[in-house]
């Protein structure tokens, strides 16, 4: 699973699964941590629909780790003061990079539960909608 | 002349911090960060946008330590993001990648998708609401638990997709309605990184509308709107919604699919259909429309419509007004900068106030002098 769709599962859904599948990998493999868990900024670069030109919008503040397995390296970073979150992801992030047998079994979990993820998605929008005007023109033709 | 050290006010200043902290406890009551964070969508979503750092946490205690005032906790937000390292820039976001909550025009009744009104105070009738009063988590824990439960049957259930809304300036781009433009690829300016300089970039006159003051951004725009300016803009989309946000993998390649995402950042997002007169060949003249663009951080509806107002006023190549004088608009609307230098005014000036008093002493005495000798004539 690449690692787009990887991160967007781990990150929007149930925070067990993170600490579940690096805990896999702590207890079985030497993860050299490179860099503890600490705050930092990523710049958003957003591109305007007026003249299609880029700007940036601002900062978003975020939580990033790195780790080491090996000779792989794995990068977490995540959105807010997530400290745990973000080791796990980079923990998880290196396992992938190392090409850990482990990680060939995790694909039906992350899949499992990016299908949770989706439903909720779902019931969201459908609220949502259920705020879209149904309009009815006060003109009886006559 | 320079400024003076002068000392003797540090245990007065002391006493000061701690009886600042003693309007803030002196009921002997704790504001939960967490209950600021939940209950005050709107400031946390102010106090973000005019400090350009996207962290509802990170708000919310601002927000508790300035007592709930803004320009206070986006002082403490801007000073805390000062001590904070740049760790990556985000891939391009688009605002068609929105995970659309509401989503309204004012310019066309029947827009593909839908007006889908979400979240707004647009409809209520301005009534305070004294049952607020009594409000206890119970009732409040029985109303999420109706509102989620309430259901409509399946034969009813909308199937659009709010993460797929066509746009308007799309549907108004085909109608040959709009110029269509290329992509510009130019990598923006950054005022946080080097400072304004006159005529501004348009990156830079977006950046600093979108992190401007919100009252000020605002005013500005209506002063624009009543006869500073010549606008007859309408709110062509208003969108609010959650942005997905990735970066790339700093040591690997620049495919989308091998990107980190970091998470979502709600924004509001408007593009304002502006009229222009606009002069062809033979003195015939045209209608055309031109786009103002506005978005911040949150549901902030009233400052993305004006900055939408502004970004356009400012393009002017003929300022007339004062709201399309870039130098005028740009330097002014900043939260920190415009409330740091009018309240330093409150900090001692006792030197430069004693220079400016002997002037007027030395004025009135001459004056008087001169006036008797007059009189003496």
């Amino acid at each position: 699973m690449q690692r787009r769709q990887r991160t967007e599962i781990l990150i929007n859904g149930s925070r067990e699964i993170p600490a579940r599948l690096a805990q896999q990998i702590i207890d079985r493999y030497e993860v050299n941590t490179l860099e503890q868990p600490n705050n930092g900024l990523v710049m958003m670069k957003v591109r305007e629909t007026s003249q299609k030109s880029l700007f940036y919008l601002g900062e978003v503040f975020v939580t990033e780790s790195k780790v080491q397995i090996g000779q792989a390296m794995g990068l977490g970073l995540v959105k807010g003061h997530e400290s745990e979150l973000a080791y796990q992801l980079a923990v998880i992030d290196a396992a992938y990079q190392a090409g850990i047998e482990e990680t060939k079994h995790w694909t039906e979990v992350l899949l499992a539960e990016e299908e949770v993820i989706n439903h909720k998605k779902k019931a969201f929008q459908h609220k949502v909608l259920q705020t879209k005007v149904n309009f009815e023109t006060m003109d009886d033709g006559n | 002349m320079g400024y003076v050290a002068v000392k003797g006010g540090t245990m007065a200043i002391e006493e000061s911090i701690r009886r600042l902290k003693y309007e803030r406890v002196k009921k002997g009551m704790v504001l939960e960060v967490d209950s600021i964070e939940s209950g005050m969508r709107g400031l946390i979503d102010q106090v973000m946008s005019e400090s350009s750092l996207y962290s509802e946490i990170l708000a919310a205690i601002s927000i508790k330590q300035a007592e709930g005032n803004p320009e206070e906790a986006v002082f403490l937000m801007r000073a805390y993001r000062s001590t904070l390292p740049r760790k990556h820039y985000s891939r391009t976001i688009h605002s068609d990648d929105m995970q659309v909550e509401r989503r309204i025009s004012a310019s066309f009744k029947d827009i593909p998708g839908g007006q889908i009104l979400g979240a707004t105070t647009d409809f209520i009738h301005r009534l305070i609401d004294f049952d607020l009063m009594n409000e206890t988590e119970e009732e409040v824990m029985g109303w999420l638990a109706d509102f989620e439960n309430q259901d409509t049957s399946a034969e009813d259930m909308d199937k659009t997709d709010l993460q797929r809304l066509p746009k308007v300036l799309d549907y108004l781009r085909k109608e040959g309605l709009l110029a269509d433009c290329e992509n510009d690829d130019r990598e923006p300016d950054d005022v946080t990184r080097k400072s304004l300089k006159f005529p501004a970039s348009r990156s830079e006159r977006l950046q600093v509308l979108t992190r401007g003051q919100t009252g000020t951004v605002t005013s500005f725009a209506y002063a624009s709107l009543r006869g500073y300016g010549q606008l007859h803009p309408t709110v062509g989309e208003l969108r609010v919604g959650d942005l997905p946000v990735y970066v790339d993998n700093p040591v690997g390649s620049l495919d989308p699919d091998d990107a980190y995402f970091i998470g979502n950042v709600k924004v509001t997002e408007v593009e304002m259909l502006i009229p222009v007169t606009v002069k062809k060949e033979h003195g015939k003249k045209e209608i055309e429309l031109e786009i103002g663009y506005g978005i911040c951080y949150g549901q902030n509806e009233t400052k993305a419509i004006a900055m939408g107002i502004l970004d356009n006023t400012l393009g002017s190549t003929n300022p007339e007004f004062p709201t399309e004088n870039q130098e005028f608009v740009l330097y002014h609307i900043d939260s920190v900068e415009a409330t740091g230098f009018v309240s330093h005014l409150k900090m001692p000036h006792y030197v430069t106030f004693q220079s400016k008093l002997d002037s007027a002493r030395k004025t009135k005495k001459a004056d008087k002098s001169g006036a008797e000798e007059e009189m003496s004539e």
